[in-house]
C-alpha cells in the first residue's frame, strides 16, 4: 500500500505517495524527474545515486522514500543558481574532472557536502573524503585539482592559469594544442546530460532476462504459462521464438544466439526475455518460469578444457573447446636463440577482470507505424550495432535509426551489440510498447565482455649488451562461453608485442579456449595488457640478470621512427627514446633505483598501441570515420555531425577542435551532434583508441572544405585572389597583411546567400596494404602507434604485503595532443585503472561456475584513497598520417601500467610476483618463500 | 534489481515498536538501512514488515553519566565519529567508526544496525569489547544488557531474540591510565570490509600493565577476546614492549593462536592469522603509548 511522504526537494514541497520498497532514487528518478542522480550499482557501492539528505551526502539507492518524509533533500539540479554555475561545477568544468559525467552529479554533491563541513581541506582529507564515489574514466587527480580550486574559488581567489608548454606541432595551431574543457561538460556537471536510464518515453514498458542458474545444460523444456498470467506482464520471449540467426563480433565466429536455442553455455547465458508493466512484474514473472535443464558437465579452467574428452561447449565446432588458434612465426627464432647470450623464460598469469564503468547497459526500443524502430543505447559502437540488428532484423539499415545518448563509460563493455539492444527491439515489435531494459550490475558481470585471463609462457634471448635476439610466446586465454571479439583478443596478445621494441625474431602461439564462464571481450588494451605486464616484467628480470639498468635495456631496443616490425607493421613516429628519457629524468630514477630502502621500490614499464584498427570488424568498403559540418546561415556556428562516439573519453571536443581548427574559427562557435545513425554519417565507434585518428581526419577534411568555400566567398568580398588569404580565429586574413580581413561569418553567410547551403563533408580510411599477407596479419595494422613510458614508485609494507603506490611518472607519445587536458585524463584514467587492475581485480568463481563477486563489494576498484600522485608528460611527437599530427592516447596509456607495478613491487620486496593480481596475499607468501631460501 | 515490497511502519516510541515486532510473522527493524537493504535487494533475506526506527529520538542519542558513555544504537557512525564526547573520552571508537564504509554510508547506518547484522567482521564490535561495552536490549515486556562480547553467538547469529530491538550501547568510562587502540586490514585504503581486525586495551600502573584485553575480528565465526594474547600482556614490563620485543612477538602469536578463520574471497585462512598477528603488534604499542601518555 502506498503511504504519503512529505519531503522538500530543491526547495519545493512535494507531497508524494510512495510504496514503501521505493528508495529515495526511485522517487526522485521516476516520480520527480529529476535524473541527475543516476543508477549505478544500486547498493550503496558506487555513489553514482548520491544526493544530499538535510545537508548530509547519502546513497540515495540504500534510503527508502519513506525515510526520506520530512527531510529535505538537494539533488543537482539545484545547484547552479540559474545561469550562475556554482563554483564547484565551474572547477569541475575548467579542470577536466569530467569524462563520461555519469559520476559527476554524486561526486558534484559530496563535494559540496564535504567542504561544507571542511572549507579548507588537506590534500589527503580531499582523497579520503570521495572514496564513498567511484569514477572509472579520470583517475580522479583532476578531481582533486577541482576540489582544491573550489577551495580558491570559495575564498574569492582565482587560481593561476597552469602554465604548459605548447608542443612544436601545435605552436602555429589556434584551436588544436590547447587546454580546453569539454564541450559536453556544463551539461554533466548539472545533470541536464541525458543518459538512456534517464529517457521515459510515453507507454514505455520494461524488460528483463531470464538468466541460466547452471553452467552447462541443455534445455529440455521452458515452461511461461504461470508467467504469462501475472497481471501486468505483456511478452515473453524464449528460444522458440527468435531468429535462427546468430550473431557476435567477429564474422567467422558469430556464436551467440538471441536467446539459447537448446543449450546454455555459462551461468548467466540468456534464457527469456520478458516485457512487463514496471521491472518489479518482469523479476516476479522471471521467477514464474519453469526451465527444466539435463545439466552437462562443465570446465572452468582452458587448460583441463583443452585435454581430449574434456566437456564440450560447442559440438559442432571448435575441437578440444580452441576457438582460435594462432601461429605466427617471423624471423627465425631458433638461430635468434642461438645468438643470444642469455636466455630466460617465464610462466605470467593474468587476471579476469571487468571494465566497470559506472553507468551499466541501458537501451530502449520503438517502433513507429511505417516499419522503423528507433533504439537508445548506452554503446561505444553505433555502427556496428547498426550492422548487426540490420543481420538479425533482417531489416535495411535505414529502417532502422541507433542513437546513442550520453554513454557513461564503456573501456570495451560496450563495443559490441548486446542482448538489450536486440530484445528490446523483439519485445517492443510484439507488445507494440517501447521497451526500456538495462542490465544491474550482476547483469553486467554476467553479460562480461571483460579482459580474457592468460596463461604467458615468454621467452626472451638477449646479446650482452642487451639487444634482443628472439622472442617466444605461448600464450592460451581463457574465453568464457562464446566468442565475442575473441578471435582478435588471440591476435592482438601477439601481434602487439614487437611494436615496442625491435624484435628480430619472434614466434607466437596463441590459443583462445572456451570454458563454462562468462564471454570475455575487448577491455582497454585489447589483449596486450597480459602480455606486455609479461614483456616488461621479464625484460626487468633479464636486465637484472645481466647487471643492466632497466631504463638502459629499454633505450637498447626501442622501437625506431619509420621501422617495420618483424611482423609487417608499419611504425612511422616513434618516440619512446624520449618518453623513456623524459621519465628517468622526471622520476629521478638514477638517484632511486637500487637506493631506496627495503619496502620501497621504483619500477618502469613502457607501452603504446593502435590509433585505430587497420581494418574494421566485419569486412566492408566504407571509410572509418565520417564527417559533414553544416554552418548556419548567417555563419555565427558550425555544427559537426560525427558518427564515432564520445563515451566520456572526450572525443566531441577533440573532433570539434580539428573541424574548427581546420575551418579558421573558435571552439565555441562549435556544436557535435555524434552517434545518431540518422543523423550523424557513419562512423565506427569509440573502439581500438581510433576516433582521434580517424574521426580527427574526417572531421578535420570536412573542415576544409568548408574553409575552401569561405575562402572563395571572402575571395569575392574582398577582391583579392583566393591563394591571398587565409582563416584563422574567426577572420578570413590577407597573409601578407593580417590588418586586411573581413568576419570569418560574412564570407560564410554570403556563400549562403549565394550558393545553398554551406557544408563540408569529410572521411578517412586507413591507408591500402596494411599489414602483411600471412594469416591474421589485419590484426595490429594501423594507420600510426603511440608509446609512452611510466616509472612508478611503491612503498610494501612487509608485513601485511600491503602495496601502496606513491608515485607515477608517465610520457607518452601521442603525436600533437589535440586537447592536452583530456590527454592527461586518459593518461590518469588508465593509471588508477591500471594500479586497480594490478592490485585488487579479479573475477571469482564457486565449482559451478557462479560468480561470487558480481557487484562493486567484493570485487573491488581503485577508490580516490588509492590515487598516486601522477606526473602526465606529452613529448614532441608529429604523426603525418594523423590530423595535425595527432594519435591515440586510450588504450595504449594502460599498457605500461601493469609491468611497471609489478618492477617497482620486485625493486621493493625483493621478490617477483609473476601472477596477476598482485595481492598482499602473494607478496606475504613469495617474502617468506623467500626467507626460507 | 528491486526491493519486494513489504508494510513499513514507522512507531513513534520504542514501546510501540516492540510491539509491531512481536506481532508482524516476519518483521525486521531498519535503522540505517545500509545492510538490510542490501541484504533484501540481492534476494538474500525477505521480510513482510519493515519497522524503521527513525522517529524515536531516544535511540539516537549520545549522553554519558558518572559512569558510562551512552550511544544510542541508531546514532550514525558520522554522529559517532563527529561527536565530541567521543572524540575527546574514546578516541579508539572514533578511529573504528570512521573507518566504516564510505561517507555516504556512515551517514545513514547506524551503530546499533553495524552489531546487529552479527557479522564477524564487524567493525564496532572489536572496540567496544575491548572497552568491556554492554548493549541494551528491549522488548515489549522486558529490558536486558548483555555484554557486547556475548552478544555475538555465531557469524550472522546474535543475542537478539524474536521481538527484540537493540537500544544502546553502554561503555564505561575508561580509567586514566588506559590505551586502547583499533586496527583494521582492508584490501585496499578505504571502503573495504575487513580482512581482519584488532582492537586493544592496556592498563598501565607503575610500568606494568595492570589490565589487557586484545579483540579480534573478522577472524573467527565472531569478534572475539583472545585470551592467550591478553595474558601475554598481563603484568608485563611496558618499557620491554618495543617493536621487535618477544614479547611483543609472543602477543601477536598469542592473538594468531585464537584466531579461526577460513579461507574466503578476501584472503586464507592463513593470510587472515598472519594479519591478525602483525595488527596485534601495532595496535599493542600504540595503546601502550596512549595509555602512558595519559598517565602523564
Amino acid at each position: 500500500m502506498k503511504q504519503l511522504v512529505q519531503i522538500n526537494v530543491n526547495g519545493t514541497e512535494h507531497e508524494l505517495a510512495v510504496k514503501p520498497s521505493a528508495t529515495l532514487l526511485d522517487l526522485l528518478r521516476d516520480q520527480l524527474k529529476l535524473t541527475g542522480a543516476k543508477r549505478g550499482c544500486e547498493l550503496g557501492d558506487c555513489g553514482a545515486c548520491t544526493v544530499l539528505m538535510d545537508g548530509k551526502s547519502v546513497n540515495s539507492c540504500l534510503v527508502l522514500a519513506v525515510e526520506a518524509d520530512g527531510k529535505n533533500i538537494t539533488t543537482i539540479e539545484s545547484l547552479a543558481d540559474g545561469e550562475e554555475l556554482h563554483p564547484i561545477q565551474r572547477a569541475f568544468i575548467e579542470k577536466g574532472a569530467i569524462q563520461c559525467g555519469y559520476c559527476t552529479p554524486g561526486m558534484i554533491l559530496r563535494t559540496k557536502s564535504f567542504l561544507d563541513q571542511n572549507p579548507d581541506p588537506k590534500a589527503d582529507e580531499i582523497k579520503e573524503a570521495l572514496t564513498g564515489n567511484l569514477c572509472r574514466c579520470t583517475g580522479y587527480s583532476k578531481i582533486f585539482e577541482a576540489v582544491e580550486t573550489v577551495v580558491d574559488y570559495l575564498k574569492g581567489k582565482e587560481t593561476e592559469k597552469i602554465k604548459f608548454q605548447l608542443q612544436k606541432s601545435a605552436r602555429d595551431l589556434s584551436v588544436v594544442g590547447k587546454r580546453l574543457p569539454k564541450i559536453d561538460a556544463p551539461d554533466k556537471a548539472t545533470g541536464r546530460a541525458i543518459y538512456t536510464d534517464d529517457i521515459t518515453l510515453p507507454n514505455m514498458i520494461y524488460g528483463k532476462l531470464l538468466l541460466s542458474p547452471v553452467p552447462h545444460a541443455k534445455i529440455k523444456s521452458i515452461s511461461t504459462e504461470k508467467a504469462r498470467l501475472l497481471p501486468g506482464v505483456k511478452i515473453i520471449l524464449t528460444g522458440a521464438d527468435v531468429t535462427d540467426i546468430s550473431y557476435g563480433t567477429s564474422p567467422p565466429r558469430y556464436d551467440e544466439n538471441v536467446l539459447a536455442k537448446d543449450k546454455v553455455r555459462y551461468v548467466g547465458d540468456v534464457v527469456a526475455a520478458v516485457a512487463a508493466i514496471d521491472e518489479e512484474t518482469c523479476y516476479q514473472a522471471i521467477k514464474s518460469i519453469e526451465v527444466e535443464y539435463e545439466e552437462l558437465s562443465a570446465v572452468f579452467d582452458p587448460i583441463e578444457a583443452m585435454k581430449d574428452g574434456a566437456p564440450r561447449l560447442f559440438d559442432d565446432k571448435y575441437e578440444n573447446n580452441i576457438n582460435t588458434r594462432v601461429d605466427h612465426h617471423f624471423g627465425d627464432t631458433e638461430k635468434g636463440f642461438a645468438e643470444a647470450d642469455h636466455i630466460r623464460e617465464e610462466r605470467f598469469v593474468g587476471n579476469r577482470t571487468y571494465q566497470n564503468p559506472i553507468e551499466p547497459h541501458v537501451a530502449i526500443a520503438e517502433w513507429d507505424r511505417h516499419g522503423r524502430v528507433t533504439l537508445y543505447t548506452s554503446t561505444q559502437v553505433v555502427h556496428y550495432v547498426h550492422h548487426q540488428l540490420s543481420r538479425i532484423l533482417d531489416l535495411p539499415l535505414g529502417n532502422i535509426r541507433v542513437i546513442m545518448t550520453n554513454c557513461g563509460g564503456g573501456f570495451g563493455a560496450k563495443a559490441a551489440t548486446n542482448m538489450l539492444e536486440i530484445l528490446s527491439i523483439l519485445l517492443a515489435k510484439k507488445s507494440g510498447c517501447p521497451v526500456k531494459m538495462r542490465f544491474n550490475r550482476e547483469e553486467m558481470y554476467l553479460y562480461g565482455r571483460g579482459r580474457h585471463k592468460q596463461y604467458i609462457d615468454l621467452k626472451i634471448g638477449v646479446k650482452k649488451d642487451g639487444t634482443i635476439t628472439a622472442v617466444k610466446q605461448n600464450a592460451i586465454l581463457e574465453g568464457g562461453a562464446y566468442s565475442s571479439f575473441g578471435i582478435v583478443s588471440t591476435y592482438y596478445a601477439g601481434s602487439m608485442l614487437p611494436t615496442l621494441y625491435n624484435i628480430p625474431n619472434y614466434k607466437y602461439d596463441g590459443y583462445r579456449v572456451n570454458t563454462n564462464l562468462p564471454p570475455c571481450g575487448a577491455m582497454r588494451g585489447h589483449g596486450t595488457p597480459h602480455p606486455r605486464f609479461a614483456f616488461e616484467s621479464l625484460l626487468s628480470m633479464i636486465a637484472d640478470d645481466i647487471g643492466m639498468d632497466h631504463i638502459d635495456i629499454r633505450l637498447k631496443n626501442a622501437m625506431q621512427p619509420e621501422t617495420r616490425t618483424c611482423n609487417d607493421l608499419d611504425i612511422h613516429s616513434c618516440e619512446l627514446t624520449a618518453c623513456l628519457e623524459k621519465v628517468r629524468k622526471r622520476s629521478s630514477w638514477n638517484e632511486k633505483k637500487g637506493k631506496l630502502p627495503p619496502g620501497r621500490g621504483i619500477g618502469i614499464g613502457c607501452g603504446g598501441f593502435v590509433s585505430g584498427a587497420g581494418y574494421p570488424i566485419y569486412r566492408s568498403k566504407f571509410p572509418h570515420s565520417n564527417a559533414t559540418i553544416k554552418v548556419q546561415e548567417d555563419g555565427s556556428k558550425a555544427v559537426l555531425f560525427v558518427g564515432d562516439a564520445d563515451i566520456g573519453q572526450g572525443s566531441d571536443t577533440v573532433l570539434a577542435q580539428a573541424a574548427a581548427e581546420a575551418m579558421g574559427i573558435t571552439l565555441e562557435r562549435m556544436s557535435v551532434v555524434s552517434a545518431d545513425s540518422d543523423l550523424t554519417p557513419l562512423g565506427f565507434g569509440a573502439y581500438s583508441s581510433r576516433v582521434t585518428l580517424m574521426g580527427g581526419n574526417a572531421s578535420k577534411m570536412a573542415g576544409e572544405e568548408v574553409r575552401n568555400q569561405v575562402l572563395k566567398s571572402a575571395a569575392e568580398i574582398m577582391e583579392l585572389d583566393e591563394s591571398k588569404l587565409t582563416v584563422s580565429n574567426n577572420k578570413v586574413l590577407e597573409i601578407d597583411n593580417p590588418e586586411n580581413y573581413i568576419p570569418w561569418e560574412k564570407a560564410a553567410e554570403a556563400h549562403f546567400s549565394t550558393k545553398g547551403p554551406l557544408v563540408g563533408k569529410g572521411h578517412y580510411s586507413p591507408p591500402e596494404g596494411l599489414g602483411g599477407t600471412y594469416k591474421g596479419a589485419a590484426v595490429g595494422t594501423s594507420p600510426a602507434f603511440s608509446f609512452s613510458a611510466s616509472v612508478c614508485e611503491v612503498e610494501v609494507d612487509m608485513e601485511t604485503g600491503k602495496v601502496k603506490v606513491l608515485d607515477f611518472w608517465d610520457a607518452h607519445d601521442c603525436g600533437t595532443a589535440i586537447n592536452p587536458m583530456a590527454v592527461e585524463g586518459q593518461v590518469e584514467g588508465a593509471v588508477v585503472m591500471g594500479l586497480s587492475e594490478t592490485l585488487f581485480e579479479d573475477e571469482v568463481f564457486d565449482k559451478n561456475g557462479k560468480l561470487l563477486n558480481a557487484d562493486l563489494h567484493n570485487y573491488l576498484i581503485a577508490t580516490s584513497a588509492e590515487t598516486p600522485r601522477i606526473d602526465s608528460t606529452i613529448v614532441d611527437s608529429y604523426e603525418s598520417e594523423g590530423p595535425f599530427g595527432a594519435k591515440e592516447v586510450g588504450e595504449g596509456a594502460t599498457l605500461p601500467v601493469l609491468g611497471a607495478i609489478a618492477n617497482a613491487v620486485d625493486d621493493a620486496i625483493g621478490v617477483r610476483i609473476k601472477e596477476l593480481p598482485i595481492t598482499p596475499e602473494k607478496i606475504l607468501d613469495a617474502i617468506n618463500e623467500k626467507e626460507k631460501k | 534489481m528491486y526491493l519486494k515490497d513489504f508494510t513499513y511502519h514507522k512507531p513513534q516510541n520504542l514501546e510501540e515498536a516492540c510491539k509491531i515486532l512481536e506481532q508482524s510473522k516476519n518483521g525486521a527493524v531498519i535503522a540505517g538501512g545500509t545492510d538490510i537493504l542490501v541484504e533484501i535487494k540481492k534476494g538474500l533475506r525477505y521480510n513482510d514488515n519493515i519497522i524503521s526506527l527513525m522517529a524515536i529520538e531516544e535511540l539516537r542519542v549520545i549522553d554519558e553519566d558518572t559512569d558510562a558513555l551512552h550511544i544510542g544504537s541508531g546514532v550514525t557512525h558520522n554522529e559517532v565519529k563527529n561527536s565530541s564526547l567521543i572524540i575527546k573520552k574514546f578516541p579508539a571508537i572514533v578511529e573504528a567508526a570512521s573507518k566504516i564504509g564510505t561517507d555516504q554510508i556512515r551517514n545513514t547506518g547506524t551503530i546499533g544496525g553495524n552489531l546487529c547484522t552479527g557479522a564477524s567482521c564487524c567493525d564496532m564490535a572489536p572496540v567496544l569489547i575491548s572497552h568491556n561495552a554492554s548493549v541494551e536490549i528491549s522488548s515489549s515486556t522486558k529490558q536486558r544488557i548483555v555484554s557486547v562480547k556475548d552478544f555475538f553467538i555465531f557469524h550472522k547469529k546474535t543475542s537478539l531474540k524474536r521481538g527484540e530491538i537493540m537500544t544502546k550501547i553502554i561503555v564505561p568510562k575508561v580509567n586514566s591510565s588506559t590505551g586502547y587502540c583499533f586496527e583494521k586490514f582492508g584490501l585496499r585504503e578505504a571502503a573495504s570490509i575487513s580482512v581482519a581486525s584488532l582492537s586493544v586495551m592496556i592498563k598501565v600502573v607503575n610500568n606494568n600493565c595492570a589490565d589487557s584485553c586484545v579483540v579480534i575480528g573478522a577472524v573467527a565465526p565472531t569478534p572475539k577476546i583472545s585470551i592467550k594474547a591478553s595474558e601475554v600482556l598481563y603484568g608485563i614490563d611496558i618499557s620491554k614492549l618495543s617493536k621487535n620485543s618477544s614479547v611483543l612477538r609472543k602477543a601477536g602469536e598469542a592473538a594468531e593462536a585464537d584466531s579461526l578463520p577460513l579461507d574466503d574471497i578476501r584472503g586464507t585462512a592463513y593470510f587472515r592469522r598472519n594479519t591478525v598477528k602483525v595488527l596485534a603488534q601495532r595496535a599493542i604499542l600504540k595503546a601502550v603509548i596512549r595509555a602512558s601518555n595519559l598517565k602523564i
